[in-house]
């Protein structure tokens, strides 16, 4: 293999020979297919369809986070208020509807609000200037705080004669559940347009080195203000998503570590925190082995505290493997890594 | 003359009478006592620190103490730390700097707060806890009897699947935190009744983090371990809501008793109604309140007695909730207890 290499590269005109690189995607593969094996062989019906089925629908909701968080990490931002968005907006929604208003209306209400949200928030960043880490922390806590004021309780339920909600809780397509099936046309689309779109592009511009993109004369900031625009927008479908399976939303969930869950699938895939490298394939890649790994422990029967504690550790094995395999250098680091 | 002299006398008798009848009527009008607790009661200051505002029991049972508060002219006030553990530990110290008449806690864990209320208890502060106990025992705890509810909650599972028609003897014990009191008590509760019925099979014990979607997810996995599971039971009702998503998404409603314990609102109610649950001990908290404030006004009555000197205990009633019974009182509405 790697003789072929060199001898395809000294075809190419004596071009000094590259070494095969094993990114950080390969390496969480590699882990994935590991413990996937193992699982396979030790767990009884791991293997089974249904187990399969249920694995990718457990992961759906922060696979869909991973994504609006992919980009806007690509593009050199983070966006910390996704959660507090996700549950704000639906929990908005709900509480409009309960006020009288049909549920659908309500939720393109909440679809309003969020965007304006996610438009607040890019505008702060982009123009405004204040990094994005900070920014975002600063304006999660605004909104949830905002919502506990407005809010009754913690917890909202939905109406439950709601057709379209109903499908995208317990509906299926050719045996897909309606949350992967969601998931997978979240993911589709943001990869056809970071990848197919000339807006895409722009966006590995920006994240690749906002100044040069800027002196080039692309509009970085309009760019900036669109990513948070549609991140939001995703949390707020992963919201739906969660709505639809469990009958209603607990805006507490903003306390847990959902956040960084999200974060670490997308940089644990290899979306590199110093933007404009990686993709949706990534955030795939990165969530399948977060949905391997809690579900083979959830039969095994591990504690939660103990699980975290297990994923925490594997995660932090894909790392280190990647910082020996690629190590960091001037010349590979960029301004702005976190 | 004489018969005169006995008019005369008999008049006079009867006006004495009629004369101390109205003097002992106008020391009567007084009821025994009243003043003396209205003086007791009137501008003493309660200080309530909850895990946090956002759960329907805690705002039954501030709806019911503001309600005797604004009726007695004590203050009540409550310092929310929304769930955060080092909030909650500030507004305790604060709370015992300001040296109110009488401190109302609800724990989060056993140990978070056990120091600070011998703290408390040696200034002289009174410490009423609710519903989660603290490794400390202060001057009283109003709550439930959780060993009990465990072990009402694994019965109820028990007679189910030791029937000779039972699925299976599996069932599933979906924890809220591992920490916290009420999970400590309720799985010894559990472990008794496993004890009794040493042909039940635990199959998976892990805590949902008191949500929907962690429930939800251990579920959805467990059935695919456990086609032929019997039952499930929790901690909170709006947690295991996630718990019976699962099991009306696999289409197994008919198979699966979810029991569960909750604050009796009438969300829970919906839920039994809308078939996500089939069994809720509800320990009612407007009946919890209403005992808790019977403890306030003896607590604040008595400023004699020193603190912690009397140590008092008073677990509130349970009622056995499903589809037959799921209706008027054991289904509460925040606004009518306002």
């Amino acid at each position: 293999m790697v003789s072929a290499n060199q001898r395809a590269a000294a075809m190419r005109g004596g071009m000094p020979r590259k070494p095969i690189k094993i990114s950080q995607e390969k390496v969480v593969i590699g882990i994935s297919v590991v413990l996937f094996s193992i699982f396979s062989i030790v767990l009884d019906k791991f293997l089974s369809e249904g187990n399969i089925i249920a694995l990718l629908k457990n992961v759906s909701i922060l696979g869909t986070l991973a994504v609006g968080m992919g980009l806007v990490v690509v593009g050199r931002g983070i966006d910390l208020t996704m959660v507090a968005v996700m549950v704000v907006g639906v929990a908005f929604s709900i509480w409009v509807s309960s006020l009288g208003i049909d549920f659908t209306v309500a939720v393109l209400i909440g679809a309003v609000l969020v965007a304006l949200i996610g438009l607040f928030t890019g505008l702060m960043i982009a123009f405004a200037e204040i990094p994005p880490i900070f920014a975002t922390l600063a304006i999660a806590s605004s909104i949830y705080g905002s919502g506990r004021i407005i809010f009754p309780s913690d917890v909202l339920y939905a109406p439950n004669n709601i057709g379209w909600l109903k499908w995208v809780g317990s509906g299926a397509l050719f045996g897909i559940p309606a949350s992967v099936l969601i998931f997978g046309i979240v993911s589709v689309t943001m990869g056809l347009f970071l990848r197919k779109t000339r807006f895409g592009r722009l966006v590995y511009a920006t994240g690749d080195n906002p100044n040069a993109a800027r002196n080039m004369g692309l509009p970085t900031r309009p760019i900036i203000v669109t990513q948070y625009i549609i991140s939001a927008l995703i949390a707020f479908i992963a919201g739906l998503i969660m709505t639809g399976l469990v009958t209603g939303i607990n805006t507490r969930i903003y306390n847990s570590s959902l956040i960084y869950d999200v974060l670490l699938v997308v940089v644990l895939g290899g979306i590199g925190l110093s933007g404009g490298q990686g993709g949706v394939r990534n955030v795939i890649v990165g969530t399948i082995l977060v949905g391997i790994l809690t579900n083979g422990m959830t039969i095994l029967n591990v504690s939660y505290t103990n699980q975290n504690l297990i994923k925490s550790v594997i995660l932090l094995t894909a790392l280190a493997i990647d910082a020996i395999i690629n190590p960091r250098d001037e010349q590979t680091s960029q301004t702005g890594d976190i | 003359m004489a018969i005169l002299r006995t008019i005369l006398a008999a008049g006079i008798a009867a006006a004495a009478l009629c004369g101390a009848a109205s003097t002992a009527t106008a020391q009567e009008t007084d009821q025994v006592g009243r003043q003396a607790y209205l003086d007791a009661v009137k501008g003493k200051k309660v200080i309530f620190i909850p895990i946090s505002q956002g759960f329907d029991l805690n705002q039954a049972w501030v709806a019911v103490w503001q309600r005797h508060a604004a009726r007695y002219g004590f203050s009540l006030e409550v310092r929310d730390p929304n769930g955060d553990t080092n909030a909650g530990i500030r507004a305790m110290q604060g709370a015992i700097a300001e040296k109110p008449d009488l401190i109302i806690v609800q724990n989060p864990d056993v140990q978070t707060y056990a120091r600070l209320l011998k703290q408390a208890q040696q200034a002289g502060i009174k410490v009423l806890q609710v519903n989660m106990q603290s490794a400390t025992q202060t001057d009283s705890y109003v709550g439930n009897d959780w060993i009990e509810m465990g072990k009402l909650e694994m019965t109820e599972l028990a007679k189910t699947c030791t029937a000779p028609n039972a699925p299976s003897h599996k069932v599933v014990w979906l924890a809220g935190v591992q920490t916290g009191a009420a999970n400590i008590y309720m799985r010894t509760g559990i472990d008794a009744v496993l004890k009794q019925y040493p042909q039940l099979q635990l199959v998976s014990d892990q805590p949902a983090d008191y949500s929907s979607e962690k429930a939800r997810q251990i579920t959805e996995t467990v059935l695919q371990q456990h086609p032929d599971l019997c039952g499930i039971m929790g901690i909170w009702d709006n947690a295991e809501v996630g718990a019976g998503a699962a099991v009306a998404a696999a289409g197994k409603q008919d198979q699966v008793t979810i029991v569960t314990n909750g604050a009796g609102s009438d969300t829970g109610c919906q839920s039994i109604k809308n078939g996500l649950l089939d069994v809720i001990f509800n320990f009612n908290a407007p009946v919890q309140g209403e005992i808790a404030a019977q403890q306030i006004s003896e607590l604040l009555q008595h400023p004699d007695h020193k603190a912690g000197s009397e140590k008092t205990i008073f677990f509130g009633p349970v009622t056995r909730v499903d589809k037959n019974n799921a209706t008027g009182r054991n289904c509460w509405k925040i606004d009518e207890l306002k």
